[in-house]
């Protein structure tokens, strides 16, 4: 220290903050290069993909109907501009939210990481200690989120320019996403001083997107254009912009508004709390376990629940709101060529449509269960599982448990998915809508056999070369999701086919049950198990 | 115990709770574990000492059936920990040196939880536990520093009606005031019968509790015995002031940096020619004498070396 030689400077709340961003950027270059980019690719794949999937006007104007009708809407937003349709307007309407709730989610979660959860980590304490300004960071994790958000909306501006849409609403779509960004930013930095945990201040923040979402939702779908309540949600201001229809650019302020509300609000709540502590009180919780808590199988499940939980919700809200669009399906048939129309009835084309879409739900549920087991090896790895074993319990009973718990989970989201979707096509099938629920409750939860097998190749990974069981796991999942989405347009190779369990499926209720392929793929699935419970009995615990 | 498990023999004076034999145990280039031997009576509670990676939690992970040793044999209670890990763990119970507990369950579920698994739960002997040791056990784990939830395992491990605890660096996160509660709870464990192996690198603690200490260096017990065994082979520091000049005690066996301070003579003297430094002493008029048994700080530095560097 310099203090003989100079006056000792006054501090400003902001000293150190230049610092502290170049240090963020720093630590975060590889994740924040990834968030940017991916949002940036997302952007350009959109605006490109729209005119590949619709190659003429006729089918532009065919697919803008999904966006236009009321289960569109609240899907997807207020529909500018669907009754004459463009591919730009078409990338508006269907695909600038899914940017909007990335940059949001993109914002939420880098303000988190760099102001609760380092605070939780005692990070914080640790910088503050050093001559560090009291606002400063706070400031730098504003700084580095708003880059990143300025950054990935320009990748998305030069997406939609290089698709060859017109600069204004590109430019005001970029501008949007920035503002978005902005506002979500300013939530989190409220939200960071809200909660003692960073998991829970995440939750407060990812919370509000959803809201926005949900009422957005609510507002879009009664009309084109939305109601007075879409208005209620900054998600939904993003959207009245309606970009390439009308340019309105005025709302954009709203959510810049908003977003310095917010901000002023955090930096006022971090001036009246110390480091380390929230301004709300921590939730307690059960001081006495419930007796099903003692158990191993107790154990697992309260382990994997909050996995398992999250995956469920999502699905079978998606599968709700993918069977809603059963009407819009028998609507498209009616368009088709008579001849066409003779050979695939309105029936047949729905419930294809759902047959693809219980596949699709299958290749998530499998996810899920490969998260899952990612977990119980990160139980491993965290050495909860040494400890837990050091409790009157065999390897076998534990493992066994948590694997039951993942199977059990699998099955049950599965179901759920079935059962959300034959009642989303019940509310809005016109004709004896109740008549597919069963059928279609049965295509969701006959996936099962397929993730099965899976769950139990990367269990036997687990029990022998642990390392590679959760990569294995994702590469196929992923190969499986590509298998399904695409691999009628690849036309891959039969054997390569051949290794996406779902391939050998039957496409129920299109095709009738196929049994065979339903007993060896869960003989498969039952045969990993014991392999990789016998592994996990002879080899060494918490050697990663 | 002994009625729901009549297949466990109590352990009895004859037979150690533990004994290791020149065990071995490699991590790829490391050899973590190099011939330990290790021999823990009935009731005794046995300080195991030795700085960060000389092979304690390695060796606690053998104990608890975790790990494999390479080579050499290890029993508990007379049987092996690889292969009969549940019933042994019905008789023990462990505090990890690391504690990683679930962090959505609270303080107070992960405790039962592992009462319930043990299957002799006591509610009283909990509560009694968690008062004394001032947790919040309704906090999510989560939320807790290191010392709490090393206050959370170390209830749970307490709470339990068993014959051995097993405890890694049991108090590194805790303050003082917990750290003689800590002592205190240990103390009446002993009484109880409960065999005890501390591993610490906290001397002070290790030397208010232990019958017996091991030291462990890079695999390899270097010394082992009661703390009065380990004293007699190292010197004693005695500052005496005498009627007489002290200089013939110079020259006798055993006595080390002779010196003189401020008009009191200073030296060390070997533990085990005490007695006859004092007989020469005593006709010289002793006016007043201190002597400083060894501390166990004293014990470990001869087998680390600087002093600093042996306390991590």
């Amino acid at each position: 220290m310099s203090l003989t030689t100079h006056p000792p400077r006054r501090g400003s709340p902001l000293t150190a903050a230049g610092t502290l961003v170049r240090f963020l950027l720093r630590v975060d270059r590889i994740r924040a290069l990834v968030w940017v980019l991916g949002i940036g690719a997302m952007g350009f794949y959109f605006a490109h993909a729209v005119q590949v999937v619709a190659s003429d006007d006729a089918a532009l104007a065919e697919l803008a109907g999904l966006y236009a009708d009321p289960v569109g809407r609240m899907m997807v937003g207020p529909g500018f501009g669907m009754d004459d349709p463009t591919y730009e307007r078409f990338y508006a309407a269907g695909y600038a939210f899914v940017l909007y709730i990335f940059l949001a989610l993109m914002s939420v979660f880098t303000m988190i990481r760099h102001t609760r959860a380092d605070e939780q980590a005692g990070r914080a304490e640790l910088m503050r200690a050093n001559v560090v300004g009291r606002h400063a960071t706070l400031t730098s994790a504003f700084v580095v989120t708003m880059l990143m958000v300025l950054a990935a909306s320009v990748l998305i501006a030069g997406g939609a320019l290089s698709a060859g849409f017109a600069w204004e609403g590109s430019l005001l779509i970029a501008v949007t996403g920035t503002a978005v960004g902005f506002f979500f930013a300013g939530a989190a930095a409220v939200s960071a001083q809200l909660s003692e945990s960073a998991r829970g201040a995440s939750a407060m923040a990812g919370g509000l997107i959803g809201l926005a979402y949900l009422v957005r939702m609510a507002g879009d779908a009664p009309e084109v254009g939305g109601t007075a309540l879409s208005w209620a949600s900054p998600l939904g201001w993003a959207q009245q912009t309606a970009p390439y229809v009308d340019d309105l650019w005025w709302p954009v302020l709203l959510l810049a508004g908003g977003g310095l509300v917010l901000s002023a609000l955090g930096f006022w709540l971090s001036t009246r709390r110390d480091v380390g502590a929230g301004i709300l009180p921590a939730r307690l919780g059960r001081a006495e376990a419930r007796p099903a808590l003692g158990t191993p199988l107790g154990l697992a499940a309260r382990s994997l629940w909050g996995t398992l939980r999250g995956w469920g919700i999502a699905l079978v809200l998606a599968a709700l709101m993918f069977g809603a669009y059963a009407q819009t399906m028998m609507d498209a048939a009616d368009s088709l060529p008579a001849e066409i129309a003779d050979v695939f009835a309105g029936e047949d084309i729905m419930l294809g449509y759902l047959a693809y879409i219980a596949l699709f739900m299958g290749v998530f549920a499998l996810a899920a269960g490969v998260s899952s087991i990612q977990q119980i090896r990160g139980e491993e790895a965290h050495h909860r599982a040494e400890y837990g074993l050091s409790a009157p319990m065999s390897r076998t009973t534990w493992l066994g448990a948590h694997l039951t718990v993942v199977v059990v989970g699998v099955l049950v989201i599965l179901a759920g998915v079935g059962a959300a979707m034959g009642l989303g096509a019940a509310m809005v099938l016109e004709n004896d809508g109740g008549a597919y629920v069963g059928d279609l409750f049965l295509a969701a939860f006959l996936q099962a056999p397929a993730v099965l097998c899976v769950v139990g190749v990367v269990t036997a990974l687990f029990g022998w070369l642990p390392r590679a069981a959760a990569p294995v796991g994702w590469v196929i999942v992923g190969f499986t999701g590509l298998m399904s989405t695409f691999g009628g347009l690849l036309d891959p190779p039969e054997f390569v086919l051949d290794l996406d369990p779902f391939h050998h499926l039957a496409d129920f209720p299109v095709e009738p049950i196929a049994w065979e392929p339903i007993a060896w793929l869960t003989a498969i699935g039952a045969a990993g198990i014991v392999v990789g419970l016998l592994g996990w009995q002879r080899r060494e615990i918490g050697r990663i | 115990m002994t009625t729901t498990h009549p297949s466990l023999s109590r352990p009895t004076a004859t037979h150690p709770v533990i004994s290791a034999r020149a065990l071995t145990k490699t991590f790829g280039t490391v050899r973590a574990l190099d011939g330990l031997d290790l021999t823990i009576g009935h009731g005794e509670v046995h300080g195991f000492l030795g700085p960060n990676g000389a092979g304690k939690s390695t060796t606690i992970r053998v104990l608890l059936g975790l790990l494999r040793p390479d080579s050499g044999t290890v029993q508990m209670f007379r049987r092996d920990p690889w292969k009969d890990a549940v019933e042994l763990h019905r008789r023990l119970a462990y505090v990890p040196g690391d504690v990683e507990i679930w962090p959505h369950l609270t303080g107070g579920e992960v405790i039962d939880m592992f009462l319930r698994l043990r299957g002799n739960y006591s509610a009283r002997r909990r509560n009694a536990l968690i008062d004394r040791f001032e947790l919040d056990p309704r906090k999510k784990a989560r939320t807790y520093s290191k010392g709490n939830r090393q206050k959370v395992a170390l209830i749970a491990a307490l709470a339990a009606d068993v014959d051995l605890l097993l405890l890694d660096e049991p108090t590194a996160g805790l303050d003082p005031l917990m750290e003689a509660v800590f002592q205190e709870v240990i103390r009446e464990k002993k009484e109880d019968g409960t065999s005890v192996l501390l591993s610490s690198h906290i001397l002070s603690q290790v030397e208010a509790l232990s019958d017996r200490v091991s030291i462990i260096r890079a695999g390899r017990i270097v010394e082992s015995g009661s703390l009065t065994d380990l004293r007699h082979m190292t010197r004693t520091t005695v500052e005496v002031e005498t009627a007489q000049p002290a200089d013939a005690i110079a020259q006798l066996d055993g006595v080390h940096s002779f010196r003189t301070e401020a008009g009191r003579t200073v030296f060390d003297v070997d533990g085990d020619r005490v007695s006859q430094v004092m007989s020469a002493l005593a006709p010289l008029g002793v006016r007043s004498l201190i002597a400083h048994p060894p501390t166990l700080e004293q014990l470990l530095m001869r087998h680390y070396g600087d002093a600093p560097a042996a306390r991590h």
